[in-house]
C-alpha cells in the first residue's frame, strides 16, 4: 500500500528521467583506500559524487552517505544520465580506479543491495543534540535518495533503523522500476527474460524452462515490471501493441497491468498524456 | 477516562513492574547461566498469549491511550527534549504489536464484539501506558525490549538501552573482519556491555572461531546480557564476565583482537538535566562518567595496550568532539606510542563519535 503511495507523487515529470543506453553508460570508480580501513573519510574527495544538498531550513535532516554508514567500502559512483535531477555530478575524472560501463536504468535494478546503497544519501529524521547516552527517542524512519537518478524511497513504521533501511530500498527498487526508461529497440525486439518471467502462461513466447509466473511479492518483480513499462513505452502506450510482442492477448495484458497498482498508475498516466483511455 | 485505574497498584502486574532484587553475593566472575536470583524479565512480545479481550475493550483503550498521548503535545519536548505526541502515536502502536498475539491483525477490519488473545491483561496495558505518560518510563522498559540493528534485545530497569549511535561499532567491526581473518577468528571484548548488544552484534559477523568475552559490573546486566545471548543461541561464542572493565580478564590480557566499548560518558553534573526517560529511569552506572566524563574512557585507554594484540583493533564511543579529541590527543601523547592510526569517526547524526585505533607502532 506504502509503495503505492509513495509512486504517485510526480510520475509524469518522472517519465523525463530516460536513460539510453548507447548515449551514455554507467560510470563506476572507486577509491581504494591504502589500508583496510576506511571509515576514517567518508567523504573522501575521490570517494564520492558532487551532490547539491537541499537547502533544508530548520537543519532537523542530517545525513551522510549509506555506503559510509552500513559498513561497505565507500564506492564511487559518478553516473551520468540524462536526468532531471540536480544531483549528478562527475568525480570520475583523472580518477584512476578501475571503471566499468554498462547499460542503463536496468543496471540500478540487477544491483546488489550494497551496490545500490553506495549510490544513495541517506537521511535520517533526528533533531539536532548531542544524541547518544544523551537521549532515548525512537526516531528511526529512513529516507535514501538514490542519486543518479533524483529518485527516493523512505520508510518509518518499524521500530528498527535496519528494517526501515532494507524497506526503504525495496521502495526505491520499485519506484526505479516505474520511473527510470530504458530504450527499446522494437524492430529486434525479443523480451528479456525478467520480463518473461512476470508473463501469465498463456504466453506463447514463453517457453516451459522460464518456471511459475513470478508476482507482484517477488522482490524480482520490479525488473519485469520495469522492462514491460519499457515496451509499453516503446509502442507509445498500445496496449495491443505490445501483447503481440508479448505473444498474449489483449485482454491477458491489460489483466497482468491491473495486476499491480503502481505498474496500472504508471501505465494509465501514460497513455492519458497521450490521449488515450486509461485501462479499467 | 480514568476507568477505575485508581485501585490498580503497582504490585497487580508483578512480572513487568516489580522485580525481586533479591541479589546476593556473587563470587563467581563467569555468570552462564544466569543465577536464579536475577531471573530476566521476559520481554512483553515473548510472553504467552495467555489474556484476552474483545475487540471493543481494546479500541477503548487505543482511544484512551492515544488522548493521553495527545494531551502531552510538545510539552516534554520543551521541558526536557523528551517526546512529542507523534512519537508516542508511534509508540503506542508498537506496544499493541507486542501486546497481540497476532500483531498483523487489522483491528479495524474485526468484529468489535470478537476477542483475540493478549500477552498482557487488558487493565496491565492501562496500566503500563500510564507509566509511559505519567512517570515518563521508557517505552522500552515497557514493552521490555529494544530493537537494535536487527536484533530484538531484553532490555529492564537497570541496564541501559541500547542506542542506534552504538550500532555503527558493529559496522565498523564488519569492515574490519571482512577484510583480516585474524580479527575474524580471534578474540574480542565488549566492555561494560549492559544488555549484550555490542557482543551479540559483533559474535554474529565473527567467523567460526571468533569468539567474545562480555564485562559488566552490573549484576542485573549481567542477567540480560546472558538471557539475549541464549535467546541468539550465542552461548558458544560469547562469554558474559562480572565485574569491572578490565578486571576480570587478567587471565586473558594481552590476547585480545578488538577491544570495543561504549562506557558512561555523561559529565556527572549533566545528568539531572537529561531527558526523564534516561535521567530518572536508565542506570546511573551506565551513563554517569566523572566530572568532565572521562573517567571510564581514560581507564579503557590506559587498559587498552596491554589488553591487545599487536595489531588489534578498539573503538570506544564518546560523548561528542570534545571527548574524542581530548581522547585522541591524550592517546597520541600520553600513551608513549601504544596505538596508531587513532582517528574520529562520526555517527549517522554527523556527530563525533566514535574513538578508534589500533595497538602498537
Amino acid at each position: 500500500m506504502s509503495s503505492s503511495l509513495c509512486m504517485s507523487q510526480s510520475l509524469l515529470r518522472s517519465f523525463l528521467i530516460i536513460i539510453r543506453r548507447n548515449c551514455s553508460g554507467i560510470v563506476v570508480s572507486s577509491s581504494n583506500p591504502s589500508s583496510n580501513y576506511y571509515y576514517d573519510h567518508p567523504f573522501h574527495p575521490r570517494s564520492f559524487v558532487i551532490y547539491q544538498r537541499r537547502n533544508q531550513g530548520d537543519g532537523i535532516c542530517r545525513r551522510i552517505t549509506a555506503a559510509s554508514f552500513s559498513g561497505y567500502n565507500t564506492t564511487a559512483a559518478s553516473i551520468n544520465c540524462n536526468s532531471t535531477s540536480t544531483s549528478n555530478g562527475n568525480s570520475g575524472d583523472g580518477d584512476d580506479g578501475p571503471r566499468t560501463s554498462g547499460g542503463g536504468g536496468r543496471e540500478f535494478l540487477i544491483m546488489s543491495d550494497e551496490k545500490l546503497l553506495s549510490q544513495c544519501e541517506m537521511d535520517f529524521f533526528r533533531v539536532r543534540g548531542p544524541g547518544g547516552q544523551h537521549r532515548n527517542k525512537r526516531e528511526s524512519a529512513v529516507r535514501l535518495k538514490h542519486l543518479p537518478t533524483g529518485i527516493s524511497g523512505q520508510a518509518s513504521e518499524d521500530r528498527s533503523q535496519h528494517k526501515n533501511r532494507a524497506s526503504a530500498l525495496a521502495r526505491l527498487r520499485t519506484k526505479l522500476a516505474l520511473k527510470v526508461r530504458n530504450t527499446v529497440n522494437l524492430d529486434a525486439y525479443s523480451p528479456p527474460q525478467e520480463l518473461l518471467q512476470i508473463l501469465p502462461k498463456k504466453s506463447t513466447i514463453r517457453g516451459s524452462d522460464i518456471g511459475s509466473q513470478i508476482g507482484p511479492n517477488n522482490p524480482k518483480f520490479s525488473l519485469g515490471m520495469q522492462a514491460l513499462i519499457d515496451l509499453i513505452f516503446a509502442v507509445e502506450g498500445s496496449i495491443a501493441d505490445a501483447a503481440k510482442k508479448l505473444g498474449l492477448s489483449t485482454g491477458a495484458l491489460s489483466r497482468l497491468i491491473l495486476s499491480d497498482d503502481s505498474l496500472r498508475m504508471v501505465v494509465n498516466e501514460y497513455r492519458e498524456s497521450k490521449g488515450m483511455k486509461p485501462l479499467k | 477516562m480514568r476507568l477505575g485505574l485508581a485501585r490498580r497498584s503497582l504490585s497487580m502486574f508483578p512480572p513487568i513492574l516489580t522485580r525481586a532484587y533479591s541479589v546476593q553475593p556473587i563470587s563467581r566472575t563467569s555468570i552462564s547461566p544466569p543465577p536464579a536470583s536475577l531471573k530476566p524479565q521476559t520481554p512483553l512480545f515473548l510472553r504467552p498469549p495467555t489474556h484476552s479481550a474483545t475487540i471493543s475493550d481494546l479500541l477503548k483503550w487505543q482511544k484512551w491511550a492515544k488522548t493521553l498521548a495527545s494531551s502531552v503535545g510538545s510539552h516534554f519536548t520543551h521541558l526536557d527534549d523528551g517526546p512529542d505526541t507523534t512519537l508516542l502515536h508511534r509508540e503506542l502502536n508498537w506496544l499493541l504489536q507486542d501486546a497481540l498475539e497476532n500483531p498483523k491483525l487489522p483491528l479495524s477490519h474485526v468484529g468489535t464484539n470478537e476477542v483475540v488473545k493478549l500477552r498482557a491483561e487488558m487493565e496491565d496495558l492501562y496500566v503500563l501506558w500510564k507509566q509511559r505518560i505519567e512517570e515518563r518510563r521508557p517505552f522500552q522498559y515497557v514493552v521490555g525490549c529494544e530493537h537494535w540493528r536487527d536484533l530484538v534485545l531484553s532490555v529492564e530497569e537497570g541496564v541501559l538501552i541500547p542506542r542506534p549511535e552504538t550500532e555503527l561499532i558493529v559496522d565498523l567491526v564488519g569492515g574490519l573482519v571482512k577484510e583480516n581473518e585474524e580479527l575474524r577468528e580471534g578474540l574480542w571484548a565488549d566492555l561494560g556491555t549492559g544488555s549484550g548488544a555490542l557482543a551479540i552484534g559483533i559474535a554474529r559477523i565473527l567467523g567460526p572461531f571468533g569468539s567474545v568475552i562480555a564485562t559488566d559490573l552490573s549484576p542485573v546486566a549481567v542477567a540480560v546480557a546472558s538471557y539475549n545471548v541464549q535467546r541468539y543461541n550465542l552461548q558458544d561464542k560469547i562469554e558474559i564476565k562480572l565485574g569491572s572493565w578490565f578486571e576480570p580478564l587478567k587471565n586473558v590480557k594481552g590476547q585480545f583482537v578488538g577491544l570495543v566499548s561504549n562506557p558512561p560518558y555523561i559529565p556527572s553534573n549533566h545528568i539531572r538535566g537529561l531527558q526523564a526517560e534516561v535521567a530518572k529511569h536508565e542506570p546511573r552506572l551506565a551513563l554517569d562518567g566523572g566530572s568532565n566524563g572521562m573517567d571510564d574512557l581514560l581507564h579503557l585507554c590506559h587498559g587498552a595496550s596491554s589488553m591487545l594484540k599487536r595489531g588489534g583493533f578498539f573503538a570506544f564511543e564518546t560523548n561528542g568532539e570534545k571527548q574524542c579529541k581530548f581522547l585522541v590527543d591524550y592517546m597520541q601523547k600520553e600513551c608513549d606510542g601504544s596505538f596508531c592510526d587513532v582517528d574520529i569517526v562520526s555517527d549517522f547524526a554527523g556527530n563525533k563519535r566514535f574513538v578508534t585505533g589500533f595497538s602498537g607502532p
